[in-house]
């Protein structure tokens, strides 16, 4: 069992007046390739002053080498990054102040965490340096924020996953960044500590209102912490748009099957609209369409019927699998070669009516649909 | 007769008591042993049971003995300068063949374990052909007074020639697998490259440092070969331990080439010791203890 931090109460990092108001980060048609591999192409996005924002996408779909541009890692070929107007691509990472976060936490392995903690402060230039009393007061205060008080002399190695992340954390917050950036945070931790670090870092954004970027491939990370979420595809943005509206309205095929648990059909659109799994439903993104399409349908959008009304299509369920609030059940339908997930009520397997074998009839309640090529 | 449950029997060997989850110590010890009592041990052994065969008195006034102490001192005093030498400049040549990319550094590399197959005495002759006063090098120090070839210096010349793979073989793998995430994550913190250099790679790079400085040293007391040709072995000037060893023998004094034997196995053995210490000491200091 993990006890996991909280962030908040009197320990933030800013308990003197905030002297930074959060930064805007305007990031203006960047382009990057490495030799004919094009990571980044023409991409723009402003970041709120204060957001939290998630760069979600598959590996290799240039979001990493997104983040470690805005940083200041990576240098870009062509267009500009800002803060606050300035143009930090003239900056040096020293100047640029910017927290980062590595995947692997990157910790110094012969310092202990209050040495790890306290390398910012201290390699600062001697006129900007503070006082060995000072700086160790600050890395307390660090530490009591990320509730590592008492490891400050303990070595990376003597401290489980989740306490490293921590320490990577507290030692990007000592230089007082203007920026905090995390290359998928999470990823090296086992599920459980993921869940609670995830809601930790909320708190730890509300608490110092840093603008935030992190990467992730993980959808669910991404749609339950951000403000808003960046989808991403070789080297191109997809879409920009809070959770609600990245998984309620997904602009692009490739971001409805990246969010996960859909079923693709490919379909005949007639004059804007389509049919699938015995309902008929709309393309919102071009309306006079006719032609080929491709339609998704998520677990929680197919129903089951009963066999007098008409539109329902026939199915069989394959597997079942009677866990959690809703039934999931695996279905296999005529003319089509991959099975179909979908959700079902809990009673309805009380009821004894959802078993493996079982022949059914379903429908479509809601479904996206897209020009097809 | 019953028999005890297995998972509530357990063997008692000696000092063995809880069963390792890895098999096989007793056997892959029992080799270790064996092995290094039949290389090192035995042959050792015999010559500590020589020297001691000579009675205190007689092995002090051997040891003791003016030249035998001038060889010591130059032996050993050369064999560090040298390890000390290639530390700076191993260290710099693993670098560069880590860090850079240019025509030929597959050629450099390569040319680095040189040293580890030349035969020293050929290495003994070319460096003294260099350094002689007519020589290439020797030619341009002479003016200046610098000798070279004949002299203490010539000894340190020849051993860094021989140890400096030593420091380059094992610093080059813990730097090309120095995490690169590191040098950005202080970079990223405000560390200017000289900081990140010294607070960040180096202490990474002092346990290899050590080891090449250690087996550098080792290398260079026991060297012979190469220093008989370049040192010109002037008693109490340029003559090494080893050698002075192989004019005892020489002498049929066999008991004078032990005692001197014995007195570089035990300093080289404290010396080792201390370099191993020092890297426990490091080692724990820094939290890299298992």
């Amino acid at each position: 069992m993990v006890s996991l931090p909280r962030a908040g109460g009197t320990n933030g990092i800013h308990d003197e007046p905030r002297h930074r108001q959060p930064v805007r980060i305007d990031v203006e048609e960047l382009g990057k390739s490495f030799g004919s591999f094009t990571a980044l192409n023409d991409v723009s996005l402003t970041v709120r002053p204060g957001e939290l924002l998630a760069l979600l996408g598959p590996s290799g779909s240039g979001k990493t080498t997104l983040l470690r541009a805005i940083a200041g890692l990576t240098a870009t070929e062509e267009g500009t990054i800002r803060f606050d107007g300035e143009d930090a691509t003239a900056l040096g990472l020293r100047e640029r102040r910017v927290g980062f976060v590595f995947q692997q936490y990157a910790l110094f392995r012969h310092m202990t965490v209050f040495d790890n903690v306290a390398f910012g402060l201290r390699v600062r230039p001697r006129e900007e340096r503070p006082r060995a009393g000072e700086i160790a007061r600050r890395v307390r205060r660090l530490l009591q924020l990320v509730q590592l008080e008492g490891l400050e002399h303990r070595f990376p190695s003597q401290i489980s996953g989740g306490q490293r992340q921590r320490v990577a954390l507290a030692r990007a917050l000592a230089i007082e960044p203007r920026v905090l950036l995390l290359d998928e945070p999470f990823g090296a931790l086992d599920a459980k500590v993921r869940k609670e670090l995830r809601r930790w870092l909320r708190e730890l954004h509300t608490e110092t209102g840093l603008t935030t970027i992190f990467v992730t491939h993980d959808q669910e990370e991404a749609l339950e912490l951000a403000d808003r979420v960046v989808v991403m595809r070789a080297g191109k943005i997809e879409q920009i748009g809070t959770p609600a509206e990245i998984y309620e309205e997904p602009a692009t095929p490739f971001v409805c099957e990246f969010l996960g648990g859909a079923a693709r059909f490919e379909v005949e659109a007639r004059e804007g609209e389509t049919d699938v799994l015995g309902g008929t439903f709309p393309i919102e993104s071009d309306a006079g369409y006719s032609g080929p399409a491709i339609a998704y349908v998520r677990a929680h959008e197919i129903e089951i019927v009963s066999r007098e009304m008409a539109e329902g299509v026939p199915a069989v369920i394959r597997t079942v699998r009677p866990f959690g609030p809703t039934i999931t059940v695996e279905l296999s339908i005529e003319g089509r070669a991959e099975r179909i997930e979908a959700d079902v009520p809990r009673e309805l397997y009380d009821g004894g009516e959802i078993k493996e074998g079982q022949g059914i009839f379903i429908r479509a309640t809601s479904a996206r649909i897209f020009p097809a090529g | 007769m019953t028999v005890p449950p297995s998972s509530a029997w357990t063997p008692r060997f000696g000092f063995r008591r809880s069963p390792s989850v890895l098999p096989g110590f007793g056997l892959t010890m029992g080799l270790t042993l064996t092995w290094l009592s039949l290389i090192i041990l035995i042959p050792l052994a015999g010559v500590s049971i020589r020297s001691a065969g000579l009675g205190w008195e007689e092995f002090a006034m051997l040891a003791w003995d003016p030249r035998t102490v001038a060889a010591l001192k130059l032996s050993f005093g050369a064999a560090l300068a040298a390890a000390a030498i290639n530390t700076v400049f191993g260290l710099l040549v693993a670098w560069v063949l880590v860090r850079y990319d240019f025509p030929g550094r597959k050629l450099v590399d390569a040319a680095i374990d040189l040293p580890f197959a030349l035969p020293t005495a050929v290495a003994g002759l070319a460096l003294t052909a260099l350094c002689a006063p007519n020589g290439w090098i020797g030619s341009l120090l002479d003016p200046l007074g610098i000798k070279v070839a004949y002299t203490p210096a010539g000894v340190v010349i020849a051993l860094v020639f021989i140890g400096l793979p030593f420091v380059v073989r094992t610093v080059q793998p813990v730097l090309a697998d120095f995490d690169q995430d590191l040098e950005e994550a202080a970079a990223t913190l405000g560390a200017t490259r000289l900081q990140t250099i010294a607070r960040v790679i180096m202490p990474a790079l002092l346990p290899p440092l050590l080891t090449g400085f250690a087996l550098a040293f080792a290398r260079g007391v026991g060297e012979y070969g190469s220093i008989i040709f370049i040192a010109g072995n002037i008693p109490y000037r340029s003559e090494i331990a080893p050698l002075l060893i192989v004019i005892r023998l020489e002498e049929y004094n066999y008991a004078g080439a032990t005692a001197i034997a014995a007195v570089m196995l035990v300093i080289s053995f404290f010396l080792l010791l201390v370099i191993n210490l020092l890297q426990g000491w490091n080692r724990r200091r820094s939290g890299l203890a298992v």
